[in-house]
């Protein structure tokens, strides 16, 4: 649903990169979309490791009211404690500087998302592929310093089981702690497997660092926007087929589910 | 006074200004545009670019098609130019350049936005970079003269501690100033590393 913010500005936040040129780029392709629908007065994006930064974004914005969501996957370290800080927010709403601050919820963990992982997956496989003989993988991050980092995933993959897809399998695997993504093959016995990466961007993570983890590259390559050509589905290993999807942040929808939080901001946390 | 009105003041028409590695004029009829400043001399074979995601593109890799993390290295590529016809327009454009940089140095023109010290932006780091705040003043010093100065355009304006002295930058008669007001990802990372190094001097593995 549309938003009429016409005297508001609307705040993107990302991770960004130093190493992979990929990492902002659909924050931005989210932001130059939103700007276009005339839904806000003026639409920035700020970024962790690019710039503009978290702390050199404020000067840019000239509205008293601003909205800032995080174009951040889970709820944690990030969300909770780096941006907060770094922004100098005093919760949801902050009031400083003769302006108005409404810190979003972040687009991860947006009901819609849920959808959106299910679309994806049946974008990337080809025509005549049996779903009940398909397995689902949703591949995060993952880390053992961190209990919630694998909460958004888990979340996905429950919704995902109640609304009674026909996947022979919906599974959760991560980069760094168990269940591995690296396992895949042995994680399920289903003769075709797709896997969507539950990041933001086609970047180190997504692109770089599970295609080897998945077997269909054997080293790290160069990043998606410095090769010549893109990935090409389906994957084959012996009597197995496996499909890679881009990372679900990348999806031209999530510019609407970025207007959807602060929507859901007005809603439910606006008094 | 917005920040196009600004821009307006500080480039009128007829007159030029330079804004880092950029030549920034304004016509007559109060066109801007904006090239690199090496680029002066073959003006009129540049290539128009005036899409925000073609210039962001520009930005983000140099000559030789590397990844440009920090936007005020100096190595913007050159062979293209962006012209507007309103200062907001043309604002855009250069932040998809140099994000942010006009703003940072209208805001602090204005003291409305004032230097952050360095040992306040390292001490309230957190996770790996939560021990980046035990530098020496030394190490403040070889991070400003080797990481900063040969390899971002801004002019440091924060000091090192609150207590520390600082000038403030004044604006140039033919520039528009690309300034630093708080240290960035990269100087927070160098700092992080120099205290790693300097532990592990310090406390070398036991041998066996």
């Amino acid at each position: 649903m549309p938003v009429s913010k016409p005297d508001s500005a609307l705040l993107i936040l990302g991770h960004g990169s130093t190493e992979n040129p990929d990492s902002a780029k659909p924050s931005w392709d989210h932001a130059d979309a939103i700007a276009a629908s005339g839904q806000f007065s003026s639409v920035h994006c700020a970024f962790w490791k690019e710039e503009p930064s978290f702390r050199q974004v404020w000067p840019m914005i000239e509205e008293k009211e601003i909205y800032v969501v995080p174009n951040f996957i889970s709820e944690g370290y990030f969300t909770r404690q780096v941006l907060p800080r770094e922004l100098e927010l005093e919760g949801q709403t902050t009031h400083r500087d003769n302006r108005t601050v409404h810190y979003c919820d972040p687009v991860g963990i947006h009901a819609t998302m849920t959808d959106l992982l299910i679309k994806r997956a049946y974008e990337i496989i080809d025509e005549g592929v049996k779903i009940e003989e398909t397995a689902l993988i949703i591949v995060g991050h993952g880390t053992n310093l961190n209990k919630k980092s694998t909460e958004a995933i888990t979340d996905q993959v429950e919704a995902i089981k109640k609304k009674g897809e026909p996947f022979a399998e919906v599974l959760d695997a991560y980069m760094e702690e168990a269940p591995f993504i690296a396992d895949w093959k042995t994680l399920t016995d289903a003769p075709t497997v797709v896997v969507v990466p539950f990041f933001i961007a086609d970047a180190l993570h997504s692109y770089q660092d599970i295609p080897v983890l998945l077997g269909i590259e054997k080293e790290i390559t160069e990043a998606a926007s410095q090769r010549e050509v893109f990935r090409q589905n389906p994957y084959h290993f012996g009597e197995r087929t496996l499909y890679y999807s881009s990372a679900i942040g990348t999806d031209p929808s999530l510019a609407q589910v970025i207007v959807d939080q602060v929507a859901y901001f007005d809603e439910h946390y606006l008094s | 006074m917005t920040l196009a009105e600004e821009l307006e003041i500080l480039l009128p028409a007829n007159e030029s200004r330079f804004f880092g590695e950029l030549y920034l004029s304004r016509k007559e009829d109060g066109t801007f545009s904006a090239f690199h400043i090496k680029d002066m001399e073959m003006v009129d074979s540049l290539e128009a670019t005036d899409s925000l995601s073609e210039l962001r593109e520009i930005a983000k890799f140099d000559a030789e098609n590397m990844y440009r993390p920090l936007k005020t290295a100096p190595n913007l590529k050159g062979g293209w130019k962006t012209t507007a016809a309103s200062a907001s327009d043309f604002l855009r454009r250069l932040d998809c350049i140099y994000p942010g940089v006009f703003a940072t140095w209208i805001a602090y023109h204005r003291r409305s936005h004032d230097p952050t010290p360095l040992r306040d932006t390292l001490d309230r780091q957190t996770g790996m970079y939560r021990f980046a705040g035990s530098i020496t003043d030394q190490m403040a010093n070889q991070i400003m003269r080797d990481t900063c100065s040969p390899g971002c355009l801004r002019k440091i304006a924060w000091p090192i501690s609150s207590e520390s002295p600082v000038s403030r930058l004044k604006p140039g008669m033919k520039s528009i100033p690309v300034i630093c007001t708080e240290a960035c990802t990269f100087a927070v990372s160098e700092a992080r590393m120099l205290v790693k190094e300097a532990y592990e001097k310090a406390n070398p593995p036991a041998k066996d």
